[in-house]
């Protein structure tokens, strides 16, 4: 019976990875022994270092596009460095992961959302308000970019709970934040011992909901112009309905989950392509590479795209949660 | 409450001055001199008056978003133009109303080139300025940042330099215009310069580019006086009093003036003390009211003792070229000003003739483009219907060419008289060898322009564009009606300022230069303070630049540029 | 009119096409469905002039018949419905009545007023001349061949009140003040496919012809004007004739 054949093939990271060829198996074990323990902080902290550094330079040029009308248009440019650089504190120390990494981060998540009520006031504000709610999402600051700036901040709040690579197999209990030892919060545990699968699951979800919603009104002011501006949007329900099918079930979290987080990570990278060859199609093509990366296809909003498939790829590797 | 944009509203607290209550200053026309000068003057503490032929305007209850709607918008009263080659007069060159001109201006702000400022010594043509490039540098940073400009980063022609806001997106007939340059290998700007928000700022929402910037703009986003500098002015204490009609600057016996007699809405003729007087009516307002004013010591008109009042008036070529496309091209979406290119901007001593011009885009709606189309192919009747259902498929770009200033092109005074009773202005207007040489060379380099882009039939139509010149500033006071800060040679309390008063044009918008100059000579009327009431001695020192004087959100928002 | 007047046809067959209740190529297009979404101010402008007619006070009677002909020519609308035809008299009417400007006069003609009273006297005096027969009574060819003289400078009659002014200019005017009437009005803009108010509706779709969600694309077909005209065709001006000069400046930069 294939039913039955599908409900005994086991899909799950562990099983997997046995199946991989002999010459890549063991790295790929090692990495994933690290994941499903919590001991990559190192590795993560790297990964914050490199997509805080692209996203300011998105949001560097998005809020030039915005002439930087308001000053307070400067923190997320400001805070990217600085979680840049926080990243790369936290590779090499400990104790920069926990303090310089964690509070960076915090803050710019906050930021992020400052700058959401501001986007949200920024549509408000334009002629018409929301009773032009279409044009004026469409025209007005995007709305969900602070939103999925924060994306490289929440990986290094996650980062800095994590353990260090050099932890694997000492089984380190004592808990850094718990000072006092009154209250043991239990999502920092599971955080350090790779327990997260299921709140990564919700903000996988969340995170491919807001970039679908960017994908489906910067397509939608373009006219759908070609088919493959679609793609996307049928990638949305898919990974955000996986995530959320993960969320309640471990089978959708070893089945449709990585299938649907595999799929978005190959529609962004793909859509970079259609971006990059949409700007250079442009009038003036190469002869005006910043005003048309300005006002061409936004060249990375794809990679954001990636990015939650990338959340929902690290959701299929992780644990789940003891509760 | 009067609305000024989607966002801003004021209430016109203003301050009402006497008649008999001698002010600081009047100033004879609040448009984009005007209305600079007025808020510069009122924050310094000066008691400052603004009268305005037009109305002061409720953007959301006296503009429309529409093309026949906005007459009123334009300077209606009857002209009489003439000449070998008579220049149409009334819309897009002359406004009423408080903004003048700024209200209705597509916005376009390039600067002059330094070259424009010794266009004689370099060329031996036209006229010299009695001020260099480098004395009005400051005060083209200071209002591109004021209104503020939105443009590219680096902008390569005249002095390179870049822009507070940035670029715009473009519309159809930009994408033209960058297709065919780029395919030419001529360097074009895109997405500006404009004085349109491409961002908010304060209570000034972003463009929505609904492509109305010549009808006014009721969004708030194109800058006019009306919503960049009354305002403040109006808070700082200045007076606007609209539907004011200066009939004419009353004059002394000891050769200085002492106030403008003027017809008020009601119809009554009234006289308002100054103790100086600034006139900033435009390129034909300015010399009529100084040619009316003739009297007794007088009798060619104030400040003309020179003859030059009046003379010297210019246009700019302003061809139109229209382009047929076999895609959809839909010219009437985002603001008719967003890209250009000034790369045929100077003399060129492989061409036959002196300086040069800029390809702009422009962009129609329908009866702008019906008149084109009977002009430039002659149609009418089914012709004509069925081109216009052609409407979407041409794309329009304009010609801006320098044409030098020549004496008897020229404002004098007609025989016939307004509602009124003041006799109307009389335009004389040809153009020489050099004009028509200048103008057959750009017109043909955009229409290769077009051709390059793709069009698939190109046709064109002469026309003018802009009023400068006819009070113009210099050294010597035997062939120039003003010093280099607008102070009539004549009478030491006199000034005019606005574009009037420049000695060649160049090929760039004139609306930047006429504020910046209005700033400069603003810190100079400040720097002097009473010398200019008492004394008829002439401090030739260039102010130092104030930048205290700008109205609010001038320095925080912005980004950074090359300055 | 009591003249019969000739259809547009189809150019493949030949056979009169049907009229309808909106020519051009956005069928189903309506900008006056956006009105909710415009100001108050533009949407009080844009309906007076769909919903009120002004009466003829400037021209009398007379002049009114001839020059209800002559812009049925300058403007021809056999292809639409009568009840969708824009009137276009009467806008004429209202601004001469109004004495509305432009701004400037050319020092050639006389004010705008007495240049219309003299035209409208002209073109009658022109058909009773070469036709014996009021202007408003001829069929379309004679019309148009007497304005198709205006058109190029050398009426065929009438020549000592044509004198009078600049017939070119004149010209101009007249076919200004036509198309300023016709692409003011809704109905027009919806034939030829443009937007018509956006405050504060604004556009989204800036580039390559996209139209707007409540746009429509278009939908194009063939047709030619009836066989009986002489106005079917571009007709460049000659260089140096005086429409190489402008006919206001409404428009551009």
């Amino acid at each position: 019976m294939t039913s039955d054949f599908l409900y005994r093939l086991d899909t799950s990271p562990r099983a997997l990875v046995k199946l991989l060829p002999q010459v890549v198996r063991p790295p790929a074990d090692v990495a994933l022994q690290h994941i499903q323990s919590g001991t990559f902080q190192r590795s993560m902290s790297l990964l914050v270092m490199g997509t805080s550094a692209v996203s300011g330079l998105e949001v560097a040029y998005e809020h030039y596009r915005g002439s930087y009308s308001n000053p307070i248009m400067y923190t997320p440019v400001i805070l990217s460095g600085v979680l840049s650089i926080a990243g790369a504190a936290a590779f090499f120390s400990r104790r920069m992961a926990r303090t310089f990494l964690r509070y960076t981060s915090f803050l710019t998540v906050v930021d992020g959302l400052i700058g959401f009520g501001f986007h949200i006031r920024g549509v408000q504000r334009k002629p018409g308000g929301w009773r032009l709610p279409i044009t004026n999402i469409v025209m007005g600051p995007p709305i969900f970019a602070p939103l999925l700036f924060g994306t490289s901040a929440y990986l290094g709040i996650l980062a800095s709970y994590l353990q260090r690579e050099e932890d694997f197999g000492q089984q380190k209990i004592k808990l850094e934040s718990a000072g006092n030892g009154l209250h043991k919060t239990d999502w920092r545990e599971d955080i350090r011992t790779g327990r997260f699968q299921k709140h990564l699951c919700v903000v996988t979800a969340v995170g491919t909901l807001c970039s679908g919603g960017e994908a489906f009104y910067s397509h939608y002011k373009d006219n759908f112009k070609y088919r493959v501006q679609w793609s996307p949007l049928i990638v949305t329900p898919l990974l955000a309905g996986a995530a959320l099918g993960a969320f309640a079930s471990e089978t959708c979290a070893n089945t449709l989950l990585p299938l649907a987080a595999g799929a978005a990570i190959l529609n962004g990278v793909a859509g970079t392509f259609y971006h990059v060859r949409g700007i250079l199609s442009r009038p003036g093509g190469k002869k005006k590479p910043l005003y048309n990366t300005l006002y061409g296809p936004p060249i990375f909003a794809p990679l954001l795209f990636s990015a939650a498939g990338m959340l929902g790829m690290l959701a299929y590797l992780m644990r789940r949660e003891r509760r | 409450m009067v609305h000024l944009g989607a966002m801003q509203k004021i209430k016109p607290p203003q301050r009402i001055f006497r008649d008999d209550e001698e002010v600081d200053y009047v100033i004879v026309g609040v448009g984009s001199a005007g209305g600079v000068l007025l808020q510069r003057l009122a924050r310094a503490g000066f008691k400052v008056l603004g009268m305005e032929a037009g109305k002061f305007w409720d953007t959301e209850r006296d503009w429309v978003s529409d093309e026949a709607g906005s007459h009123q918008l334009y300077w209606n009263d009857l002209r009489i133009t003439g000449g070998e080659h008579p220049l149409a007069l009334g819309s897009n060159n002359s406004g009423k109303g408080v903004g003048g001109g700024s209200v209705h201006w597509a916005a376009f702000t390039p600067r002059f080139h330094p070259s424009d400022f010794e266009v004689y010594t370099r060329d031996g043509v036209g006229a010299d300025w009695p001020l260099s490039y480098e004395e009005l540098e400051p005060y083209y940073e200071l209002l591109e940042q004021e209104i503020p400009v939105a443009g590219p980063a680096w902008y390569p022609w005249g002095k390179p330099h870049g822009h507070p806001y940035a670029p715009h997106p473009m519309g159809g007939v930009g994408d033209v215009l960058i297709k065919g340059c780029t395919k030419l290998g001529i360097p074009v700007s895109a997405g500006g310069p404009v004085a349109i928000l491409s961002a908010s700022r304060g209570n000034r929402p972003h463009c929505i580019y609904r492509g109305f910037c010549i009808q006014a703009c009721k969004v708030g986003a194109k800058a006019s006086t009306l919503i960049t500098h009354v305002p403040d002015a109006l808070e700082h204490g200045a007076e606007v009093r609209d539907r004011s009609m200066v009939a004419r600057i009353s004059m002394r016996p000891d050769g200085r003036t002492d106030g403008v007699v003027y017809i008020d809405r009601d119809g009554r003729e009234r006289f308002q003390r100054a103790r100086a007087v600034i006139v900033s009516g435009y390129a034909i307002e300015t010399p009529r009211l100084l040619l009316n004013s003739a009297c007794p010591g007088h009798e060619h008109g104030l400040a003309n003792s020179s003859g030059t009042l009046g003379k010297y008036l210019m246009a700019q070529a302003g061809n139109v070229v229209l382009g047929r496309f076999d895609e959809l091209i839909r010219m009437y979406k985002a603001p008719p000003a967003h890209a250009l290119t000034e790369e045929f901007y100077e003399t060129d001593p492989k061409r036959d003739f002196a300086r040069g011009f800029a390809i702009q885009t422009v962009g129609p709606l329908p009866i702008a483009f019906s008149k084109q189309m009977m002009a430039a192919k002659g149609l009418w009747g089914w012709s004509m219907r069925r081109e216009m259902m052609e409407y979407n498929h041409w794309a329009a770009l304009g010609l801006l060419g320098e044409i030098l200033p020549w004496a008897d092109n020229r404002v004098e005074l007609a025989a016939e008289r307004d509602q009124y009773g003041l006799r109307v202005a009389k335009v004389t207007f040809r153009l020489r060898d050099n004009d028509k040489k200048l103008i057959e060379f750009g017109k043909n380099k955009v229409m290769e322009v077009m051709h390059a882009a793709g069009a698939v039939e190109v046709v064109q139509e002469s026309r003018y564009a802009h009023l400068v010149g006819a009070a113009r500033m210099g050294k010597d006071p035997s062939t120039s009606v003003c010093d280099k800060f607008g102070r009539t040679w004549d009478i030491p309390n006199l000034f005019v300022m606005d574009g009037s008063v420049m000695p060649t044009q160049g090929s760039a918008n004139p609306g930047l230069t006429i504020q910046a100059l209005a700033a400069r000579t603003a810190d100079y009327l400040i720097t002097q303070g009473d010398a200019i009431f008492n004394s008829a001695s002439r401090d030739m020192t260039p102010p130092p630049v104030c930048r205290s004087l700008s109205p609010p959100d001038t320095f925080t928002s912005g980004a950074p540029h090359l300055r | 009119m009591s003249t019969e007047r000739k259809p547009v046809t189809d150019p493949r067959t030949g056979e009169p096409l049907p009229q309808r209740a909106q020519p051009g190529y956005y069928s189903g297009f309506k900008t006056l469905s956006q009105q909710a979404f415009w100001d108050q101010a533009t949407r009080d402008v844009v309906l007076r002039r769909v919903e009120y007619v002004p009466p003829i006070r400037f021209f009398n009677e007379q002049e009114a018949a001839t020059m209800l002909a002559v812009v049925d020519r300058i403007l021809p609308q056999e292809d639409r419905l009568p009840s969708t035809r824009i009137p276009l008299l009467p806008g004429l009417d209202e601004r001469l009545f109004e004495n509305r400007l432009e701004g400037y006069r050319y020092e050639d003609m006389p004010p705008d007023q007495e240049a219309y009273r003299i035209a409208a006297r002209a073109f009658e005096a022109m058909a009773q001349e070469l036709h014996g027969q009021s202007f408003h009574l001829l069929p379309t060819l004679q019309q148009e061949e007497i304005l198709q003289s205006i058109h190029d400078g050398k009426p065929l009659a009438a020549s000592q009140l044509w004198n009078r002014m600049n017939v070119e200019r004149f010209w101009m005017l007249l076919v200004s003040d036509c198309c300023a009437a016709y692409y003011s009005h809704p109905w027009a803009w919806d034939e030829i496919g443009y937007g018509g108010p956006a405050y504060p509706r604004a556009y989204m779709r800036l580039t390559e012809g996209e139209p707007e969600p409540w746009e429509k694309g278009e939908q194009r077909y063939q047709w030619s004007p009836p066989a009986d005209t002489l106005s079917g065709a571009a007709q460049p001006p000659a260089k140096g004739s005086a429409h190489q000069s402008h006919p206001g400046q409404a428009g551009t930069h």
